[in-house]
């Protein structure tokens, strides 16, 4: 195969990777501190792309000419009420229903994806359709063969990157960090030894769906589209990849993504009709499943009794 | 106990309640059933619209013998919606036609509902010619044209514009399925090339992929066979992706969302329908007029004077004999010549109209505009830069 | 005798059937919304001033005369039916409640008694429909085979599920179901041999030469809806799908099984053979799904990959925990409430999917039993404490 056009799969592959990533990351944080799986996190991903696209179209009205500062606007904009979101959501609905069966936190959250998806296909102007995302960064492309390297790519994977790299950071070298570690360990004892248990959910929420916020605003403008239904597909592959890569494992979530979207990928080249793709991803999945139980990085942890 | 009692006596009073209502019968209700929301709603809007129009000047009209009501049903554009609503209104004995489908999909999946409750119904947007042609059902009736012109002339002209290659992108339902095989069909005898033919679901966001293939392929024109939300996708990632070819489109792509959701890079997009454009249509101009009196929220789009002209063909048609199912479809397997703001209306064997003429079009400067009217055909623009 | 069955009057039970099975068929006629909005008021209020402890006396009225309650309830409904005989929709309405209860019987063996979480129920469902549609198309095939094979592919792909299930736990479990339920709607979608996105046709049902796809016409001139026949077809299938789990939670087996859920390292350390119990359990419920699931395309005469997604999974999930994991009685009102609801009110018709997961998350915060939780496992009904 021809190197650019290899390039081209490659380059396609990483984008998907980092999006999925970030969303992956962000499971793998709640899970690890709560021992939820917040199935809404897909849909706070599409609210944060849409609270993006307002604070787009906000800037614009007031004036703002330059499109990156616009972009960074949209999606510092959309990480801090995803944020918010996201520790409300953990606040009201999840922490309630701690010592709940887990079906019913899992039911929770996915009812609460639900609501979030129709609110917007309802209340949104003109909610139901897909709405074209604004191109915000410099897109000058570096011809490469036949693949164009283009720079708002470039930048989006490089932001993507840096996040995760960030939070990977805060989460092992920072207090934060460390307490986020000691809840998701045990929670009793790292509430004997003084930390404030609420406090590190609510933030461990807000980290996780400010992460998610970015991805939305990524894919929207990787895209050029938002839709209401973008959170649902996103979200469970994001919950799959983290799952594949080791639930509480940071290093496998982002494993996981750039795994699916390998698998993605190699299904849309390999099978003549490309819409398999999914299916074949998924059972791979499956089968992963079926050979390691608890992920490829395995969740070390003792169960009692 | 006695709140006991109370609450069993207002149980049985609500229990009669049902009984209370009665209803006159002098109001005849037909129902109409589109798209109104998702990413085809334009449409579905535009043809609810045009319909409301039809009742609205007929309810005025003082020569009419009936009051007529129109219940609207959203079929979402999906065929199992489709069913569900379709059933509900074909199960209802106060209904007594309907003005049914933009979607091929939901058109097809439907047309044995129809059957098997008799009710009688007009399509006025879904292409497909197996919704007509495929069965012997004779409460079905088609007043737009069908796909397999449209295909047709897709092919003469674009060979004509010499292009040489192509490569077909379509979406996996019967609607996009339909188009490649009738687009093919024609463009292997007109002597172009298919390099390449992508199956894509109707609701797949990423084709980078797919997409990466066809930049290896090199093609000159990119055919799409499906509808708007798809089609503003593929031009979007073409785009980014650098895939620099003609893209060329049916009917189910001719719309102002399509050209909303792309802006600039609608510019110089093809697409063929059949049927004139509003303005050269025998009614055309005063619909538009009326029309736009009524200050409807969205525009008839390009189907909303096929709306129009079924609802008037079926009402007419129960002025004649009445608000009976049965009488209602024979008297409408017999329509010939009918004249309607679309042209004259003549159901053949299948209860399909002819409409034999296609338009091309092209979108320049924002808007969908006839191709002989436009710059390019003028040779003052280039297709694809 | 005991107090407490003395004041257990069969009576108080029976009223309580006949008021709810007036509501519903008041419920089904109405018409107008502002009908239907005040029913569903009026149903709601009702239910909050009886309060818990009237509540309970009816369910203790209930559990104390069983077999008594079966017979009016199923009188009760006989009575309805016939009062909506010629009634296409509310035939239809009430046939796919039945038809989806079963199945949700089915996903309750699942859950309540074998803690296996299945998120892809409306996938099996999806199967048993897709068999009916294949084999329906092929002439000489009797229907009432279709069926049961239908049933039996459903157990049978159920189980290629099974090995990785049984080696995960809680989440993990989770995601294998979900995967496998966009896995099957995409494989349908994406399939040309499954009639794609588009679906396909499915013939009505006909048993020894009695299509029931044709209107019933009496010899007095009547003529009832072909639904008729399908709703006595789901009534039936309810029934034996109700018996089955019966004996099943009074049996060896469904006590292995509640071992299993309450709490699998004890149980396997009693002796219980935890993954065999299990493998019955989802292969049971998947079976009912699947049969249920080819009823219900032949009697709607259409299937199509977006009737199974992930979505419809989680309404088959909810109705389950709704009505009360573990309870099969709670399942039937649950169904009704969930299916029926959106349907009548047309006026919220747009926001149905809002309300319905705003009305969850409430129950979920407020009363997580369900609306009529099972109550700890009572060994002999009629057995008290002295």
């Amino acid at each position: 195969m021809d190197p650019s056009l290899l390039a081209q799969y490659v380059f396609n592959g990483a984008m998907l990777g980092i999006i999925y990533a970030m969303v992956a990351v962000g499971f793998t944080l709640f899970f690890g501190v709560l021992d939820v799986i917040k199935f809404s996190h897909g849909d706070v991903l599409m609210v944060g792309a849409f609270t993006g696209l307002t604070t787009y179209l906000a800037l614009d009205a007031i004036g703002m000419k330059s499109g990156p500062l616009m972009a960074a606007g949209a999606m510092l904009c959309a990480m801090l009420a995803m944020a918010a979101l996201g520790a409300a959501i953990a606040r009201w609905l999840v922490l309630p229903l701690r010592n709940a069966p887990p079906i019913n936190v899992l039911l929770i959250t996915l009812m609460t994806g639900t609501a979030l998806r129709e609110a917007v296909r309802l209340f949104y102007p003109a909610g139901a359709n897909p709405k074209p995302f604004p191109n915000l960064l410099p897109s000058a492309a570096l011809p490469l063969g036949d693949f164009a390297l283009r720079t708002d790519n470039l930048i989006l994977l490089f932001v993507g990157f840096s996040a995760v790299v960030i939070v990977h950071l805060l989460v092992t070298r920072s207090k934060l960090g460390l307490a986020i570690r000691a809840v998701a360990q045990d929670a009793e004892t790292a509430q004997i030894m003084g930390m404030n248990f609420r406090r590190v959910v609510l933030i461990t929420f807000a980290l996780g769906s400010a992460l998610a916020a970015l991805a939305g605003v990524t894919a929207g403008l990787y895209y050029s589209e938002i839709n209401f239904g973008m959170g649902l597909l996103l979200g469970v592959i994001g919950f799959s990849a983290a799952v594949v890569g080791g639930l509480g494992n940071l290093y496998g979530a982002i494993l996981g993504g750039f795994l699916f979207a390998a698998l993605q990928t190699l299904g849309a080249v390999w099978f003549t009709v490309p819409a398999y793709k999914d299916v074949f991803a998924f059972a791979v999945v499956i089968l992963l499943m079926a050979w390691r139980p608890t992920g490829l990085i395995a969740e070390r942890s003792a169960e009692r009794v | 106990m006695l709140r006991r009692l109370t609450w069993s006596m207002s149980l049985l009073l609500l229990f009669a309640l049902p009984y209370a209502s009665v209803h006159a019968k002098e109001k005849v209700k037909l129902v109409f059933i589109g798209p109104l929301t998702g990413g085809v709603s334009a449409n579905g809007l535009g043809g609810r619209n045009a319909t409301d129009l039809a009742i609205k000047q007929r309810n005025k009209d003082a020569k009419s013998k009936f009051e007529y009501e129109l219940v609207v049903l959203d079929d979402e554009c999906k065929p199992n919606i489709g069913v569900q609503v379709a059933t509900k209104a074909a199960t209802d004995r106060s209904i007594v036609a309907g003005i049914t489908h933009y979607c091929s999909t939901v058109a097809m999946a439907t047309v044995d509902v129809y059957h098997k409750f008799g009710l009688p119904v007009v399509v006025w947007g879904a292409v497909l010619p197996d919704v007509t042609y495929a069965n012997d059902f004779k409460e079905i009736h088609r007043v737009n044209g069908t796909m397999i012109n449209q295909n047709e002339t897709a092919a003469k002209f674009m060979t004509g514009q010499k292009y040489k290659r192509w490569v077909i992108i379509h979406d996996t339902s019967d609607y996009g399925k339909g188009h490649n095989k009738y687009f093919s069909e024609y463009l292997t005898k007109t002597g172009g090339q298919i390099l390449g033919t992508f199956g894509v679901t109707a609701d797949q966001q990423d084709f980078a992929a797919e997409l990466t293939k066809i930049k290896e392929l090199k093609p000159e024109v990119v055919y799409f066979g499906g509808i708007t939300p798809l089609g503003v996708r593929i031009r979007t990632q073409m785009d980014k992706l650098g895939v620099k070819a003609v893209l060329q489109g049916t009917s189910g792509i001719v719309s102002d969302a399509f050209i909303e959701g792309l802006g600039p890079l609608a510019e110089g997009t093809l697409a063929f329908r059949e049927g004139a454009p509003i303005e050269k249509l025998p009614g055309g101009k005063a619909f538009s007029e009326q029309y736009a009196a009524q200050k409807y929220n969205d525009p008839p789009e390009a189907y909303g004077p096929f709306a129009y002209a079924a609802a008037n063909l079926v009402m007419d048609v129960i002025e004649r004999v009445g608000p009976d199912r049965k009488k209602i479809r024979d008297a409408l397997n017999a329509t010939r010549d009918y004249q309607s703001i679309v042209g004259p209306i003549t159901f053949d064997d299948h209860r399909q109209n002819a409409v034999p003429l296609i338009t091309k079009l092209v979108v320049q400067d924002g808007k969908w505009i006839v191709w002989e009217d436009s710059d390019f055909a003028k040779g003052k623009r280039k297709l694809v830069k | 005798m005991n107090a407490a069955s003395q004041s257990a009057s069969p009576w108080l039970g029976m009223l309580a059937l006949l008021f709810v099975a007036m509501f519903a068929f008041a419920f089904l006629r109405a018409e107008q919304q502002w009908q239907v909005a005040a029913l569903a008021a009026v149903g709601t209020i009702g239910l909050l001033l009886m309060g818990r402890s009237n509540m309970r006396r009816i369910e203790s009225s209930w559990a104390a005369h069983q077999s008594s309650m079966q017979w009016t309830a199923i009188v009760l409904s006989a009575i309805v039916i016939f009062l909506f005989r010629e009634d296409h929709f509310a035939l239809l309405m009430i046939a796919t409640v039945m038809l989806f209860s079963v199945a949700c019987l089915g996903l309750n063996v699942q859950f309540g008694y074998a803690g296996v979480v299945n998120f892809a129920g409306a996938a099996f469902l999806g199967i048993g429909g897709y068999t009916a549609a294949m084999l329906t198309a092929r002439p000489g095939i009797p229907h009432g085979f279709v069926i049961l094979v239908a049933g039996l592919l459903a157990g049978l792909i159920g189980s290629l599920l099974i090995l990785p299930l049984l080696r995960t736990r809680g989440h993990y479990a989770a995601l294998i179901t979900i995967a496998f339920a966009i896995l099957f709607r995409t494989f349908l979608e994406v399939s040309d041999t499954f009639g794609g996105p588009q679906g396909l046709k499915v013939s009505g049902l006909r048993i020894f030469g009695w299509s029931f796809n044709d209107n019933i016409e009496t010899p007095w001139g009547g003529e009832y809806s072909f639904y008729l026949n399908y709703v006595i077809l789901s009534f039936l299938l309810l029934g034996v799908a109700v018996m089955l789990v019966r004996r099943l939670e009074y049996s060896w087996l469904g006590l292995s099984l509640d071992a299993v859920r309450i709490d699998e390292t004890a149980a396997s350390v009693f002796g219980f053979d935890v993954a065999r119990w299990k493998i019955v359990a989802f292969t049971l419920g998947n079976a009912l799904a699947g049969v249920a699931g080819a009823v219900y395309a032949m009697m709607t005469g259409f299937v199509a990959p977006a009737n199974f997604t992930l979505a419809e999974s989680l309404i088959l999930v909810s109705i389950v925990i709704l009505g009360g994991v573990g309870n099969p009685i709670g399942i039937l009102p649950a169904a009704a409430l969930v299916l029926i609801l959106p349907e009548k009110l047309q006026a919220i018709q747009e926001y149905r999917y809002l309300l319905f997961s705003l009305f969850v998350i409430l129950v979920l915060l407020f009363r997580p039993e369900g609306l009529l939780p099972r109550r700890m496992r009572v060994y002999a009904p009629r057995w008290r404490s002295p």
